[in-house]
């Protein structure tokens, strides 16, 4: 089974995000792999674990860092790995969506993964765009996959705790919300070796602009509006507080 | 005293014996020479005359038990001595008129003094009867007592035949053999004594006046004490009592590196062009000392005794570990399944949960009596599960990736490590920009976790006030690796260790100290292997090194506070920095009780090891809980109306405790403070005027 998965590399938030003009400032921030992107690799050595195949990791590189990310999926147990060395720190997921699909289209994958949304856009374009630019059918918030020749079974999360069961025809772009075990770890010591041997083949983007024409107006870090009181003592001097507070904005 | 017949049949059994203890000698030799090389031994004559002379005065098994151990050293000293009474009476069985009664008086030769001889069979007698007595103790305490401690946990691994009580019956048959020898040698010698009583051999004169003199009854009693030895001697190759030779020879041979130094995860040193893989898999991935150990193990549980995850219930044992190891290898070779050395560990010795519970306090490997370090095979065997791509708790994968982006378990970005120092009164120099003198390795806890972020602030203060020249290292600093190599990542460990080595690199300073004792550790023990040579100081030392320079001086007396201490096993344990907290303590003048387990003897937190990563917790009583029972035990012994504090000086130690306190239902009782905050008080440090600052949102 040919399988790909389409990952992408965002700023992290583990420091505070610093903001520079009206953008966050690509500079001085880490780029870390979206979360999601995880759970899809590891849905998709999952299914290569269960029926053979492949896996390719596709990626565009925004910063130059992306070899780092590669190496991890490589070293987690994809087969290749592939980026477009695209260079825009600023690129949106449409854009991306473009750029990754122009590379997988050459690949005739049978299922393409892709996380179901990434933190920073939060719009999920991405496995949408893909399935729409390669003419694929796409199915969303997908919690596990089985595949057999031509087809798979697909299980997606509903609210409420819901969920349906699929039978798909392949090939099929599936955006996955969680794999249905947690991503596997690593060791560093694997993945330096990787970082040693493996070749990562690299695609140039296109030069159409394929984003999604929004623009930026204003960033900047939420402004802190004070604090939350906490009531202490016993129960019934924090009752009479709450009713006294109550009382002075006029709701009791 | 023997017929020539009797002569021809000793001899043909004897042969018969040497031939199968000398096989016995040999299948040990060789399977334990199939392990790994170990990190170089030097000086190994030395050491092994130092562990003999330990052994000869029995210190090391006094470290626990001293009752069990007094008794023990009847058996010990009574066996030793027994090996000469042996002789002896294979030579009066040989040599005609070679006999010892009566001060030799039927002594063929003339080259032994009567006192002498007198002297030997005193000996001879009293020793008889201490191994008889400390022998039916021992079987009493196993067999009828039945002492808890010489069982293990229900969900701990055993071996199936451990589990249908080999390693019992193994006792029993030596137990038996001591006293069936040791009676029937008496009895002997009773009934040699054709002319009464011999004063210098008391028991056997008691003997003599029920049973008299018999010849036949001196033949029976000589070939039913010797044919024992005769079957004992292959038997011991073949069973736990190899630790009467094996012990005192892996106690020679024990670790010569600092106790905070792992051997590698892949031996330095290729025998044979050998590839080995990271950890341990099967039995002969771990090295040869560690199959030695399993040759050595008494048994005793000593090791289990101390082991904080055995007593929070985890099918964790250090001494199941060696004894499963030992059937494991016993099968193989004397018994007929070989096949069994090609399963992994994980199935034969010790399960994955097991091998997940261990803190790597140290307790287990500092107890042993002869030398074994049951924790370096778990941490051997963790290392190949990482690289095997083993399934591991999501809150350690969590903590592991954190660490390898961030260079912190808390998955903060690294540019937030300084942050606390920003928020300071006074500038905290950056060690990577300006030379300072001292280094402040400040780690994760210490820079990240906000309930203790007021103490690391605390410490700033001090060092401030104190005129001590430091900085720190800002995001340059990452985790020091110890907890993250003690999991078993050794390649995160090798990437952290590379990362502040170049942060030193661009450092200038003449010492490092630290907050956190497995900082401290890790850069004190395990840096220099990788480079990095520099004096590494525990704050503790710092700080009494202020006072003693009159830097810090104690302008208020702390004796309102009843205080008791608790090691951190990296610091005590692991390091022996036992005495600068204490005399600070003493400085501060407090109120100060020690809690029974102390120093050495520390119980562990139960947070190393990657432990405080774990994403599940376990019911039932966990270790800091029961460590903040025995403080308010040892408290309640010393009553009077102070307010009561558990001191720490480690800030993993400020977030277990504090936490227990609260599990346990005993805060208002007693408090969990960093002995930073005692000095604060003592010193009467200054404090900024502004309130600290509200924590920014994330
Ligand atoms: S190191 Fe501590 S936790 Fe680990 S086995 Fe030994 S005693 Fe138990
Ligand atoms: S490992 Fe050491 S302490 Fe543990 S049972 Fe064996 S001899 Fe005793």
């Amino acid at each position: 089974m040919n399988i790909v998965v389409a990952i992408k590399h965002i700023p992290s938030i583990a420091d505070d995000l610093p903001v520079k003009g009206n953008n966050v400032d690509f500079d001085s921030v880490d780029f870390v792999l979206n979360e999601f992107d995880e759970q899809s690799i590891e849905q998709a050595v999952l299914v290569k674990e269960a029926v053979g195949g492949t896996v390719t990791v596709v990626g565009v590189d925004l910063i130059g860092e992306l070899d780092n990310v590669l190496h991890l999926a490589l070293a987690k147990g994809a087969d290749k790995a592939v980026k477009v060395t695209a260079d825009e720190p600023g690129a949106d997921s449409h854009q991306q969506a473009k750029w990754l699909a122009e590379a997988i289209k050459g690949m005739s994958p049978d299922i393409v993964f892709a996380g179901v949304q990434a933190s920073n856009d939060l719009d999920g374009q991405i496995g949408p765009m893909i399935a729409a630019y390669l003419d694929m059918p796409y199915i969303g918030g997908v919690s596990s996959v089985e595949a057999a020749e031509g087809t798979a079974i697909v299980t997606k999360e509903f609210a409420g705790g819901n969920a349906g069961k699929y039978s798909v025809s392949l090939p099929i772009v599936v955006g996955v919300q969680a794999a249905p075990k947690p991503p596997r770890y690593a060791p560093v010591s694997k993945v330096r070796q990787v970082a040693q041997t493996a070749t990562i083949e690299k695609i140039s983007p296109s030069a159409d602009g394929a984003g999604a024409g929004l623009s930026m107006k204003k960033m900047a870090p939420p402004v802190v509006t004070g604090h939350a009181e906490m009531f202490t003592g016993s129960s019934k001097e924090v009752a009479a507080k709450i009713v006294e507070l109550l009382k002075s904005k006029g709701l009791a | 005293m023997l017929t020539t017949i009797e002569k021809v049949i000793f001899i043909l059994l004897a042969l018969v014996s040497a031939g199968f203890t000398i096989h016995g000698i040999k299948t040990i030799v060789d399977s334990v020479r199939k392990g790994r090389p170990t990190p170089e031994l030097k000086n190994v004559p030395s050491s092994l005359l130092k562990a003999g002379v330990a052994v000869l005065f029995q210190r090391t098994i006094f470290k626990a038990r001293k009752v069990l151990s007094t008794i023990h050293l009847g058996l010990f000293f009574g066996l030793i001595t027994y090996a000469f009474v042996n002789l002896v009476d294979v030579l009066e069985g040989f040599i005609p008129g070679f006999e010892l009664i009566y001060g030799g008086r039927n002594f063929a030769f003339t080259f032994l003094p009567a006192g002498i001889i007198n002297a030997f069979n005193l000996i001879a007698d009293l020793m008889s009867g201490a191994l008889l007595f400390s022998i039916a103790v021992m079987m009493m305490r196993r067999f009828v007592v039945k002492d808890k401690r010489l069982n293990y946990r229900e969900n701990v691994l055993l071996n199936p035949k451990v589990k249908a009580g080999a390693h019992q019956k193994d006792s029993a048959t030596v137990g038996l053999f001591v006293v069936m020898h040791v009676a029937a040698r008496l009895l002997g010698q009773a009934y040699r004594l054709d002319t009464g009583a011999d004063p210098f051999m008391p028991i056997a004169s008691f003997l003599n006046s029920i049973f008299g003199a018999s010849q036949t009854g001196l033949h029976i009693a000589w070939w039913v004490s010797i044919a024992w030895v005769l079957y004992i001697l292959p038997y011991i190759t073949r069973s736990k009592h190899t630790h009467f030779t094996v012990g005192p020879v892996n106690l020679g041979l024990a670790k010569q590196n600092p106790h905070g130094q792992l051997d590698p995860a892949v031996p330095l040193k290729v025998v044979n062009g050998n590839h080995y893989d990271p950890g341990a898999k099967f039995l002969h991935d771990l090295s040869w000392k560690r199959v030695l150990d399993s040759y050595a193990c008494v048994q005793c549980n000593r090791c289990q005794d101390v082991c904080p995850a055995n007593f929070y219930g985890r099918p964790l044992s250090p001494s199941a570990l060696e004894v499963n190891k030992r059937y494991l290898i016993k099968e193989a070779t004397f018994g007929s399944h070989p096949d069994r050395l090609l399963l992994p560990l994980t199935e034969t010795v010790i399960s994955p949960e097991a091998i997940w519970s261990c803190t790597t306090c140290y307790a287990c490997v500092r107890v042993c009596p002869v030398g074994n370090e049951p924790m370096a095979d778990i941490i051997d065997i963790r290392r190949r599960m990482l690289i095997d791509g083993a399934e591991i708790d999501s809150g350690v994968q969590n903590a592991l990736q954190s660490l390898a982006t961030n260079g912190n378990w808390m998955s903060k970005g690294k540019r937030l490590r300084g942050r606390w120092a920003k928020e300071m009164e006074f500038p905290v120099k950056n060690a990577t920009e300006e030379p300072v003198e001292n280094l402040w390795f400040v780690g994760d806890t210490a820079s990240f976790d906000e309930r203790v972020i007021p103490n690391t602030k605390m410490v700033a203060r001090i060092f401030n006030q104190a005129g001590l020249d430091f900085g720190i290292m800002y995001q340059n600093e990452s985790n020091a690796g110890n907890d993250v190599r003690r999991v078993g990542e050794e390649g995160l460990f090798e990437q952290l260790v590379e990362q502040n080595m170049q942060a030193f690199g661009k450092a200038q300073f003449k010492q490092i100290v630290t907050t956190d004792p497995h900082s401290f550790n890790t850069l004190k023990n395990e840096y220099p292997q990788f480079g990095g040579k520099f004096e590494v100081k525990h704050y503790t030392v710092t700080l009494l090194k202020l006072f003693e320079e009159g830097k810090l001086t104690v302008k208020n007396k702390l004796s309102h506070y009843k205080v008791t201490f608790h090691d951190p096993c990296y610091l005590g344990r692991y390091n022996g920095g036992f005495t600068a907290p204490r005399k600070l303590l003493e400085l501060l003048g407090v109120d100060f009780h020690e809690m029974p387990r102390n120093c050495e003897n520390s119980f562990c937190c139960g947070a190393g090891g990657g432990q405080i990563w774990m994403g599940k917790v376990a019911p039932g009583e966990r270790p800091a809980e029961n460590r903040i029972r025995e403080a308010l035990t040892t408290f309640e012994k010393n009553s009077s109306d102070k307010k009561q504090l558990f001191i720490v000086t480690c800030p993993k130690d400020m977030v277990m405790y504090s936490d227990a306190v609260k599990t346990t239902g005993n805060e208002g009782k007693i408090e969990v403070r960093d002995i930073i905050q005692l000095v604060a008080e003592a010193v009467g440090v200054e404090m900024p005027i502004e309130a600290e600052p509200a924590p920014s949102p994330a």
